[in-house]
C-alpha cells in the first residue's frame, strides 16, 4: 500500500500483460463534468474577454469598440491604486494567516486535552458565514451604536486593517487546521533523530517542521491568496471601498463598474485583468513552493 | 411554491442541456408561462414611506378595477441603498419587474434608449384622471425631451436642513437664516459637545446635498444648469470652488462628527444622531420626516424643526431657491403583461384617498387639489411650510446625481465623497471635475 | 517525496507531547481574540433598546430578553434558511456526481482527453468566481434562470468542482494498483470497480468534497445578490445584508440574526465534529 509501490505500478506496468487486462474508465465518463465546468466557468471567462472589447449597459445588445476599455482600463488612475490596495491586501493577509495559523496549528498538532479542547474553540468563527461575519464587525465597529465606538473604519488604516482583520478572523481556523493536518504527518522519527543530535525545540522548528511543511503552505497559500481576492463582501458591508477608494480592490472596483456605473464592457475589461492576474499569481506560487512538482508527479502517474 | 418548482423545473432542463453540451440560447419568453391571471410586479424602495405604495397595493388588488383587468399587483421593496442596481439588473433580465418606482429623468434614461418603457403621454391625454389629477409641472419635471413616462406616486422632495428643537432650547440657539449665522451654531454647538450637522457621509447623496445648496446659494442656479447640459468646464466657475472651500473649513473644524463616513443614512444612523440630541442639526431630503415618524414617533411630532437652507452673504442664489426631488414616479416597462390593470393602479395614483393617505404620512402630494388637504397632515405646519417653499420657489433644482448624465453620476459622487474626506484638496475636486467625460 | 509515503506509519501516532510555551501564549492571546467578538455579539444580542446604545459590550445586559431573536424570526429567516439548505444540497449532489467519474477518469485513464481535463479544472482553481460574474449575468439571464435557486446553485457548483476534482484525484491516487487488478481478475468492469472499489476506498476524499462545496453554498453571497432579488429564492447571506437596512441602527437585532444564522451550522458542528473537521483538512492535501 506504500507509495513507491503504486507508482512503480502505475508508472511502469513491467510489460506485464496482466495489467492492460484491468479495465479502464472510459474518457467520456468526464464529459458531463468537464462541459458543466465549461459552461459556467471558462465560457463565462470567455464571455469576459468578449465582453471587455463591447459597450454594453446591460439592457440592450453589447456593441463592438474594439480596445476602447483596456485604453481606459491603463489609464484609469483608479485601476493602479486599486491593483496596490488588492496586493497589499492579499500580502499583508497572507502574513498574518500564515504566521498565526502555522503557530497555531503546529501547537494544536500536539495531542494534549487542552489544546483539542482549546482548537475546538478556534474553529467557530469559521461557521459563521462571510457575510455573517462581515456584519458582525460591522455592527460591533458602528461609530455611533457599535460597541468599539469610533471612527475605526472611517480612516484608511482603520479600515484597512479592519478588512485584514476581519479575513484573518474567519479564515485562520481553516488554515489552522490544514497545518494541523500538515504538522501530524510529519515522522516523528525525524524529532528523534533531531534530539539525538542535540537540536533546540527551536532549531527543530526551522530545520523540520517548516520545511516538512512546505506543501501545506503551499497549498493553504493558494487558497489563501485566491482567498483574498475575494474579500468582495467583506469590503462592501464594511467600507463599501471607502474612505474614498482607499479599499476599493479589484473585484469591488468590478462590482461597481458593472452594477453600480452599468459599464459592463468596463467592468469586464477588469474581471479579465482580474482572471489573468489570479492565474499568473497563482502560477507563480505553485512554482516557487515547488507545489508545481508535486502535481506533475501527480500527473505522470 | 409554484413559483419555485416551476424554476426548478427549468434549471434542471437547463442543466441537462448543458450537460448535453447543447449550448441552446435558452427559451426567452414568458408567454406560455404567465397568463394574464399572474399578479404583476413592482418594485419600489424599501423605505419606511413604502408602507403608503404598500396599502394602495392592497387597496386596488382587492378593488372592482382589478378584477375587471384581471390583474394583481405584487409590491417588492428594495433596501435603498441597492435600488438603483437591482432595477437595473431585472430590467436586463427576462424577470423585469412591470410597474417600478424612479425619479424620472436620468435616472430612467437608459431604459428609455432600449424602449423599455411605455411613453405614457397618449395614456395621460386619455384619461381624465391622470391628465388633471396631478400638477403638470410635476409630470412634466420627470419627463424625457418631453415625454412623460412616469406618474407621480410619492410626495414633494425639497432639501431642507432639519434641526432638533430640544438642544436649540437647551443651547439657547435660533435655526440659522444666513452662512454666517450657520457658522455661529456651529460653533456653539461644538462648545457644547454636540456634534452640530448628523452626515450619514457613507452614503455620498448625503454629502452632495451639501454641495448643491453652496453652490446654489454662492452662484446661482444658472451653474448648475450648465454642467447639468454636459459642460465639464463649467465646474471651473468660482461658485464651485467656493463651495468646496466652505465644506472644506466645515469639515475641517469638526462639524459632522469624525465618524461620518461610516454613518450611513439608509439604516437610519444619521437620522438616529438627530432624534437623540446627538447632532444638531440634518440636511436631508423632506423625506426625513417620514423616516423620524417611522423610527422616532415622539421626536418627529414634538422636538423635530425645519428651515430653508440659510443665504450666503453675497451669493448670488435666493434663499427661495429649492434643491431636491420633485417627486418620484411609478414607471411603466414595455413587457407588462397586463398594461389594463397597470393603468388602472396608476390611476389611483391620483385618487383623493392615495393623496390623503400621502398627507397622511407627512408627505406633499403632487395631485392638484394638495393644497387644500394639508390640514390634515400629522403636522400641517410642515405641510404647509414645504408647500409653499416650493410653490414660491423661483428655481427648483434636481438632485445633481439624477440630473448628470448617468456616466457622471458615480465619479461626481466619489469626487464629492473625497474632498468630505480630505483627500483632495476643493483645488483637486475642481480639477477632477472638470475633467469628467 | 518520500516523506510523505509515511504518513500512515505508526510512528505518527507519538506525535510529541513537548510543551511550547510560546505558541502556548500566542494561543491564549488568539483565543481571547476569537472569544471577545462572539462574546459581544451574543450579550449585545441581548439587549432590549433602552440598553442597546453606549452600553458596555463586556458586561452582560441588566435585563436580556429574547425580542431580537423574535423579531429575526419574523422577517423571513426560516425561509432564508430553507433556501441555503435547498442550495447547499444542490451544489454538493452536482458537485458529487460530476466530479467522482471525473477524478476516476483522470487517475485510471491515461488518454490525452483525461490528462487534458484534469490540467483544465488544474488551472480553475485560481481563478475567483466573482471575476466572471458579469459574463454570467448574462448567460444566466439568458438561460431565464435570472432570480431563482439554480442562478445560484449552477455557477457555485461550476465554482466547486476544480478544488473538489484536485482533493478527489488525490485520495483516488492512494488506491494501489493491485486492488484494480484484483477486482479485474473477478471480472469487474470499470462501473463495477468505481462503485465497489473507488467509491468505497473514497470515503474521506467524497465526503471532504461534500464539506468544501456544502460550505460554498453556505458562503455564497455574490451570486445571490446579483442573480436573485425577490423573496422567494432569497437565501441567508442575502437576507442578513438585507437586515442592515431593515434593522438599520437596531444593532442587538442585528446581532441576533447573525447568531442565529450561526446556529444550524453549529449543531452540526457539534455532533459531527470529528467528520467536518477531518474532512476539511482532506482540502489541504494530505
Amino acid at each position: 500500500m506504500t507509495y513507491p509501490v503504486t507508482k512503480s505500478a502505475a508508472a511502469a506496468p513491467k510489460g506485464d500483460v496482466r495489467a492492460t487486462h484491468v479495465g479502464r474508465p472510459h474518457a467520456s465518463w468526464a464529459l458531463p463534468g468537464v462541459l458543466f465546468f465549461t459552461f459556467f466557468a471558462v465560457v463565462p471567462m470567455a464571455l469576459a474577454v468578449y465582453l471587455s472589447l463591447t459597450d454594453w449597459n446591460g439592457l440592450g445588445d453589447p456593441g463592438f469598440v474594439g480596445l476602447e476599455n483596456w485604453k481606459n482600463l491603463f489609464t484609469d488612475p483608479q485601476l493602479m491604486h486599486s491593483l496596490l490596495v488588492t496586493v497589499l491586501l492579499t500580502v499583508v493577509s497572507w502574513a498574518f494567516q500564515t504566521v498565526i495559523s502555522l503557530l497555531l496549528g503546529v501547537w494544536a498538532a500536539g495531542k494534549q486535552r487542552n489544546r483539542a479542547v482549546l482548537s475546538a474553540i478556534f474553529f467557530v468563527p469559521f461557521l459563521l458565514s462571510s457575510t455573517a461575519i462581515a456584519l458582525l464587525f460591522f455592527a460591533l465597529l458602528d461609530p455611533n451604536y457599535g460597541v468599539v465606538t469610533g471612527d475605526t473604519l472611517g480612516t484608511t488604516s482603520g479600515a484597512f486593517l479592519a478588512i485584514v482583520f476581519v479575513g484573518a478572523w474567519q479564515f485562520i481556523p481553516f488554515h489552522t487546521l490544514i497545518y494541523q493536518g500538515g504538522a501530524r504527518q510529519i515522522p516523528e522519527v525525524l524529532y528523534q533523530a533531531a534530539a539525538i543530535d542535540g537540536a533546540t525545540g527551536l532549531r527543530q522548528f526551522f530545520s523540520i517542521t517548516l520545511p516538512q511543511l512546505r506543501h501545506t503552505m503551499a497549498m493553504s497559500g493558494v487558497l489563501m491568496v485566491v482567498g483574498s481576492l475575494t474579500y468582495f463582501e467583506t469590503v462592501l458591508i464594511l467600507t463599501q471601498g471607502g474612505p474614498g477608494t482607499d479599499t476599493k480592490i479589484l473585484p469591488y472596483l468590478m462590482y461597481e463598474a458593472g452594477f453600480r456605473s452599468y459599464d459592463y464592457g468596463y467592468a469586464s475589461a477588469v474581471a479579465t485583468f482580474l482572471v489573468i492576474a489570479a492565474t499568473g499569481l497563482s502560477l507563480l506560487l505553485v512554482r516557487v513552493t515547488g507545489f508545481g512538482k508535486m502535481n506533475s508527479v501527480r500527473e505522470g502517474m | 411554491m409554484e413559483h419555485l418548482s416551476r424554476r426548478w423545473f427549468l434549471g434542471v432542463s437547463g442543466a441537462t442541456l448543458l450537460t448535453a453540451g447543447l449550448t441552446a440560447c435558452g427559451s426567452g419568453d414568458d408567454s406560455g408561462e404567465d397568463g394574464k391571471g399572474g399578479p404583476l410586479t413592482a418594485f419600489v424602495w424599501g423605505d419606511d414611506a413604502a408602507r403608503i405604495q404598500e396599502e394602495a397595493i392592497q387597496r386596488f388588488n382587492t378593488s372592482p378595477a382589478a378584477k375587471k383587468t384581471g390583474g394583481t399587483i405584487k409590491l417588492q421593496r428594495i433596501p435603498g441603498s441597492d435600488y438603483p442596481a437591482k432595477l437595473r439588473t431585472a430590467m436586463g433580465s427576462p424577470s423585469a419587474p412591470d410597474l417600478f418606482f424612479n425619479w424620472g429623468g436620468g435616472s430612467i434614461k437608459a431604459y428609455v434608449d432600449e424602449n423599455q418603457l411605455i411613453d405614457l403621454h397618449d395614456i395621460i391625454e386619455s384619461t381624465p384622471e391622470l391628465k388633471n389629477g396631478f400638477l403638470p409641472s410635476i409630470i412634466q419635471s420627470g419627463a424625457l425631451d418631453g415625454r412623460p413616462y412616469g406618474i407621480p406616486m410619492r410626495g414633494m422632495q425639497p432639501v431642507l436642513l432639519f434641526f432638533n428643537k430640544k438642544v436649540f432650547a437647551q443651547n439657547g440657539l435660533q435655526a440659522p437664516t444666513s452662512w454666517d449665522q450657520l457658522l455661529e451654531t456651529n460653533k456653539k454647538l461644538k462648545a457644547s459637545g454636540i456634534q452640530p450637522f448628523a452626515l450619514g457621509g457613507a452614503d455620498k447623496w448625503t454629502e452632495l446635498m451639501w454641495v448643491e445648496y453652496l453652490v446654489d446659494r454662492i452662484g446661482g442656479p444658472e451653474v448648475f444648469r450648465k454642467i447639468q447640459n454636459g459642460d465639464a468646464a463649467a465646474w471651473g466657475d468660482p461658485a464651485v470652488l467656493r463651495a468646496a472651500e466652505e465644506i472644506k473649513k466645515l469639515v475641517d473644524g469638526g462639524a459632522f462628527g469624525k465618524g461620518f463616513s461610516s454613518v450611513q443614512y439608509n439604516n437610519g444612523g444619521a437620522s438616529a444622531l438627530l432624534a437623540q440630541g446627538k447632532a444638531g442639526m440634518h440636511l436631508m431630503g423632506s423625506w426625513e420626516y417620514s423616516t423620524q415618524l417611522g423610527k422616532f414617533k415622539k421626536f418627529a411630532e414634538k422636538d423635530l424643526g425645519w428651515v430653508a437652507f440659510p443665504a450666503y452673504n453675497g451669493g448670488q442664489g435666493d434663499i427661495k431657491n429649492v434643491v431636491g426631488n420633485p417627486t418620484n414616479y411609478w414607471s411603466l416597462s414595455a413587457r407588462t403583461k397586463n398594461r389594463e390593470a397597470a393603468i388602472a393602479f396608476l390611476k389611483t395614483c391620483a385618487s383623493e384617498e392615495y393623496a390623503k393617505a400621502l398627507v397622511a404620512n407627512g408627505d406633499i402630494p403632487t395631485t392638484a387639489d394638495a393644497g387644500a388637504l394639508l390640514d390634515a397632515s400629522p403636522n400641517p405646519e410642515f405641510a404647509k411650510f414645504q408647500y409653499e417653499l416650493v410653490q414660491d420657489a423661483p428655481a427648483f433644482t434636481l438632485s445633481w446625481d439624477q440630473a448628470v448624465k448617468p456616466e457622471w453620476q458615480t465619479p461626481m459622487l466619489t469626487e464629492i465623497d473625497k474632498l468630505f474626506l480630505g483627500q483632495s484638496s476643493p483645488k483637486e475636486f475642481v480639477t477632477a471635475l472638470k475633467g469628467l467625460k | 517525496m518520500s516523506h510523505r509515503s509515511n504518513d500512515r506509519t505508526p510512528s505518527r501516532r507519538h506525535w510529541t507531547k513537548r510543551s511550547n510555551p510560546i505558541a502556548g501564549l500566542a494561543s491564549f492571546v488568539w483565543l481571547l481574540i476569537v472569544l471577545i467578538p462572539l462574546y459581544a455579539m451574543i450579550t449585545t444580542s441581548l439587549a432590549g433598546p433602552e440598553e442597546a446604545i453606549g452600553r458596555n459590550a463586556l458586561t452582560p445586559p441588566k435585563n436580556p430578553t429574547l425580542d431580537n431573536y423574535g423579531l429575526v424570526l419574523d422577517s423571513g429567516f426560516s425561509h432564508y434558511l430553507w433556501n441555503t439548505t435547498l442550495t447547499a444540497i444542490g451544489v454538493v449532489v452536482i458537485v458529487v456526481c460530476l466530479s467522482v467519474p471525473l477524478s476516476y477518469v483522470a487517475v485510471r485513464n491515461r488518454g490525452f482527453w483525461a490528462g487534458g481535463a484534469f490540467r483544465l479544472f488544474l488551472l480553475g482553481v485560481a481563478i475567483p468566481a466573482q471575476a466572471v460574474v458579469v459574463p454570467l449575468f448574462l448567460l444566466i439571464t439568458k438561460l431565464d434562470i435570472y432570480d431563482s435557486l439554480w442562478a445560484i446553485i449552477l455557477p457555485t457548483a461550476a465554482f466547486a468542482m476544480p478544488v473538489s476534482v484536485l482533493v478527489l484525484t488525490g485520495t483516488l491516487r492512494d488506491i494501489s494498483e493491485e486492488s484494480y487488478e484484483a477486482m479485474a481478475l473477478d471480472g469487474a468492469s470499470p462501473t463495477r470497480m468505481l462503485f465497489q472499489l473507488v467509491i468505497p476506498l473514497a470515503k474521506g476524499g467524497i465526503s471532504t468534497v461534500i464539506i468544501y462545496s456544502a460550505l460554498q453554498a453556505w458562503n455564497n453571497f455574490l451570486f445571490a445578490l446579483i442573480f436573485t432579488q425577490s423573496e422567494e429564492p432569497r437565501v441567508l447571506t442575502l437576507g442578513l445584508y438585507n437586515y442592515v437596512s431593515q434593522f438599520g441602527v437596531n444593532i442587538p437585532a442585528l446581532l441576533a440574526s447573525v447568531v442565529l444564522s450561526g446556529v444550524p451550522i453549529f449543531v452540526v458542528y457539534l455532533v459531527a465534529r470529528r467528520a467536518l473537521v477531518s474532512g476539511l483538512m482532506g482540502v489541504g492535501g494530505k
